[in-house]
């Protein structure tokens, strides 16, 4: 048993929960008796506060992400067999902490999509309150708890964890590393990543329920909420944690492990779109940490940074949390949509036979995109009462940022010209994103002019807007990489017909549940506000039964990916053809990707093109290009 | 696989990233892969002392608010001997890492231990400040700036002496050589970064 407890693994983890908790207790206790502050010991809010971070620490110290830095703090050996397990053996292989980008990618995806799916449920509980005027299910405070949990984690917990997932598990492969550059701090990403969901989700249970100020926990509102805000405070510092450390880590890799031949020209664009991603989380990210750090001083330790009340005499500022706040969110929105437009492009080039038309203009208007991203944060603030001479720079420099976005939608479209398409599931996903994200685009465009904005402000257009762009976006694209890189990442194909269905279900239902919101915007029906006037009844019954018809064509999408994981046919290694590094090593790869690291030769997307190569393999003995339709063995699974 | 793993076998200085069973990858970059993490590293935490200054900007200069709050006092003097202290620090790890490069065993630990000496100093120093200065972050936002952004660094000042004190132990224990320094190397510009961001935090909040 003390064996048990002491090598790393769940059983310490549980115990060090346990030394967490005390310690937590402890010191709120003795720091509390120190400064004479009332009941020293009994402090439910402090001790709270503490163990919420230090909890997630403890357990990761417990699991043993920290292990190896241990030993060679100490100066002592590191061993090797610490936790460098690489490569899943079984399915318990993934509930240790693993240093294989194979291993921690399908980890992320995982474990993001079990948050897709709960976020997606308080949805539909939304939904269900919102199908007719009048109180039905849940009280309005509830509700305000619902819409916020919700939006926190799909956006932290989902969309862009999913993003560094599935860019984990194929990025080293396209561009022909055996791993990422830290592998160990890229287990410690995900680690961090199931605590901070886990602090959002247990919000509800806080006395005076989950943290109910919107994802944007806008201050004074935040400081003044019941305990569950700090359980968001908190959680998205470990989630902002964990983005940080794996984007560092996606630019050291990108920067220092391309393989012989692979100048910057030549990398997929998926490499691409993860390298300017990770600019923008490495530079915004802190930003929003910063924002909670304020909130959490304010709350915490009697600091006044929000204290704005004039009366009080405290001089806060208020408007300070809304810039600092969108000067990571709006960044955000592109760390939100940049890998899927990666993916995109991937898919696109695969399925039409066709190079990527303007394939450096498309790596340019990534970057373009990047530096863009940090001039438009106010145009979130027309209402704000912020100082007016900020606000048409920003609506022009966010009509500008449409331009990027526009060339890579031209981009695509010419990519499509002409081209052989394979409508299959990625393919169809992936003009489906075409499309509903277009519409996104143009409701952008037209929210950055600020008559317009300040019209439909705080109604159901931006609800609107953001589900054109993240979920018609960014989930779109993200239903494309995972069906496409299926069979790659579990050496099985899925079923290609519950992958039509899926999509159709999901690209009819999703239009009908959220076109309408449009209208109930202009129409003046508020966000976030759980009763709504009898005039808007009609749309939001349409809107909900479409919903409920979404949430259940996700249940296609699970049963897809589960039977076919366990019971689909071999994939062969290049099912689709395709010239990117990934496609030309076994599915799943070998455990160390390559027997021989590739050459890269030429361009990613020469389809079409006769004779054109993109890696060769030095030693052809041992890793050819396995040809479209052999079937390959998986080594690691079975 | 384990036996793949277990090859690797010891593992020494600087060797953070090492590579037991893959291949080794392909280096298509001159730059040092744990050097580029560093710079990176060092990018976010500009960030986040850049959000600690927007609030210093908002509360001090868009809102226009007397700095520091009416009634209190910074004391420059005792800050700016403090400075000093830190800002050698960095001399002295420097003098540090020559050492190891010249294979000057006795200078290195020697260095090391004084610039983990100077810096835990600062921060002594610096809550001593904290204990006497007379007001507290409740009292104003001014206040709270003043303890945010003093507060931030010193959170770095005390991780930067964690880490300097792994490299002092293990300079001790032997580790590090003339050709292999890059674990002093690394945390050095951590140091140096910290140093740099005092002499910052300094100007504006005390100085100006
Ligand atoms: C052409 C590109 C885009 C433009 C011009 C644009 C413009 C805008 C504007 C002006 C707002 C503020 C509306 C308001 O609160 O009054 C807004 C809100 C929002 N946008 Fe976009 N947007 C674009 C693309 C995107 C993308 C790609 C995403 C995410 C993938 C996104 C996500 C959001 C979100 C989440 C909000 C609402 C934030 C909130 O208040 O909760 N947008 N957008
Ligand atoms: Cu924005």
């Amino acid at each position: 048993m003390t064996a048990k407890l002491r090598a790393p693994g769940w059983y310490r983890a549980a115990l060090f929960i346990l030394l967490g908790l005390a310690f937590s207790y402890a010191l709120v206790g003795v720091v509390r008796t120190l400064m004479h502050y009332p009941d020293a010991w009994s402090d439910g809010n402090a001790i709270t506060t503490v163990s919420l971070i230090a909890i997630p620490l403890f357990f990761l110290v417990g699991l043993g992400c920290f292990d190896y830095w241990f030993y060679y703090a100490a100066g002592r050996p590191t061993r090797a067999e610490d936790h460098s397990s690489h490569g899943a053996t079984s399915w318990k292989a993934y509930f240790r902490v693993n240093t294989d980008h194979k291993v921690i990618g399908i980890q992320y995806i995982c474990v993001s999509f079990f948050f897709m799916f709960l976020g997606g449920l308080i949805a539909m509980l939304m939904r269900a309150e919102l199908a007719q005027p009048g109180m039905q299910f849940v009280d309005s405070a509830t509700f305000n708890g619902l819409f916020s949990v919700h939006a926190a984690l799909l956006i932290f917990l989902f969309v862009i964890p999913v993003f560094a997932g599935i860019a984990n598990y194929v990025l080293p492969l396209m561009i022909g590393a055996p791993d990422m550059a830290f592998p160990r701090l890229n287990a410690l990403s995900f680690w961090m990543l199931p605590m901070a969901g886990l602090l959002l989700t247990a919000s509800f249970f806080a006395p005076g329920g989950a943290f109910a100020s919107g994802w944007t926990a806008y201050a004074p509102l935040s400081t003044d909420m019941p305990l569950g805000q700090v359980f968001f405070t908190i959680g998205v510092q470990f989630a902002g944690a964990s983005s940080i450390a794996t984007a560092l880590n996606f630019l050291v890799t990108i920067i220092t492990m391309r393989a012989p031949g692979m100048s910057f020209f030549r990398m997929p664009l998926l490499v691409w779109a993860n390298f300017s991603t990770s600019l923008l989380v490495v530079i915004a990210t802190p930003f929003v940490a910063a924002s909670q750090f304020f909130v959490l001083l304010d709350r915490a330790l009697g600091f006044n940074f929000f204290d704005a009340f004039v009366g009080s005499g405290k001089n806060g500022s208020v408007l300070m949390y809304q810039h600092v706040f969108w000067f990571y969110s709006h960044p955000a929105v592109y760390i939100m949509m940049l890998p899927g437009f990666g993916i995109v492009s991937e898919v696109l080039s695969v399925k039409a036979r066709k190079p990527i038309f303007g394939y450096r203009m498309m790596a340019f208007s990534l970057l373009a995109i990047v530096a863009l991203g940090f001039t438009v944060w106010a145009h979130h603030m027309f209402v704000s009462g912020m100082q007016a001479w900020i606000r048409v720079p920003m609506m022009i420099t966010t009509a500008i940022i449409a331009v990027p976005t526009g060339i890579k939608i031209f981009s695509w479209l010419a990519t499509l010209w002409r081209g052989v398409l394979h409508l299959d599931t990625p393919m169809l996903f992936a003009l489906g994103f075409l499309t509903t994200f277009t519409l996104g685009g143009i409701s952008g465009v037209m929210l950055s002019m600020i008559p317009f904005d300040i019209y439909v402000s705080d109604t159901y257009f931006i609800v609107a807007h953001i589900h054109y762009v993240l979920f018609g976006g960014s989930l779109f694209t993200i239903f494309a990489g995972i069906y496409y890189w299926f069979p790659k990442m579990t050496g099985r194909m899925y079923d290609e017909r519950l992958g039509k269905i899926h999509f159709w279900c999901t690209f009819v239902f999703f239009n009908v549940t959220f076109a309408p919101m449009h209208l109930l915007g202009l129409d003046g029906m508020p966000r976030r506000v759980a009763d709504y006037a009898e005039q808007y009844a009609t749309l939001n019954l349409l809107v909900t039964i479409a919903s409920f018809a979404l949430g259940l064509s996700m249940l296609v999408f699970l049963y897809n990916m589960v039977a076919s994981w366990r019971g689909g046919p071999r994939a062969a290694a290049n099912p689709w053809r395709a010239l990117t590094l990934e496609w030309q090593v076994s599915s799943p790869p070998p455990i160390f990707n390559f027997d021989a690291v590739p050459t890269v030769v030429g361009g990613p997307y020469e389809y079409g093109v006769p004779g054109a190569v993109h890696g060769i393999f030095q030693s052809p003995t041992e890793a050819k290009p396995t040809p479209a339709g052999s079937v390959a063995t998986s080594p690691t699974r079975e | 696989m384990e036996a793949v793993s277990s090859t690797a076998g010891l593992h020494h200085a600087g060797e953070a990233e090492h590579h037991h069973g893959p291949p080794a990858a392909h280096r298509s970059s001159r730059v040092d892969p744990q050097l580029l993490g560093m710079l990176l590293f060092i990018i976010s935490e500009i960030m986040v002392f850049g959000a600690f200054f927007t609030a210093y900007f908002f509360i001090r200069v868009v809102d226009g608010n007397p700095w520091p709050a009416e009634g209190t006092e910074l004391p420059k003097l005792i800050a700016g001997v403090n400075t000093a202290i830190l800002l050698s620090s960095s001399i002295t790890l420097h003098w540090a890492l020559e050492a190891i490069r010249r294979g000057n065993r006795a200078a290195f630990k020697a260095g090391m231990a004084t610039t983990f000496l100077l810096g835990a100093t600062f921060l002594f120093v610096q809550i001593n400040e904290y204990v006497h200065i007379g007001f507290a972050p409740s009292n104003s936002a001014q206040a709270s700036v003043f303890y945010g952004l003093t507060g931030l660094h010193g959170a770095h000042v005390a991780l930067g002496l964690m880490i300097l004190l792994m490299v002092t132990v293990r300079a001790f224990r032997g580790h590090f050589s003339p050709e292999e320094h890059r674990g002093v190397e690394v945390p050095g510009i951590y140091w140096h970064f910290v140093d740099v961001m005092w002499v910052i935090v300094y100007c504006t909040v005390y100085l100006l």
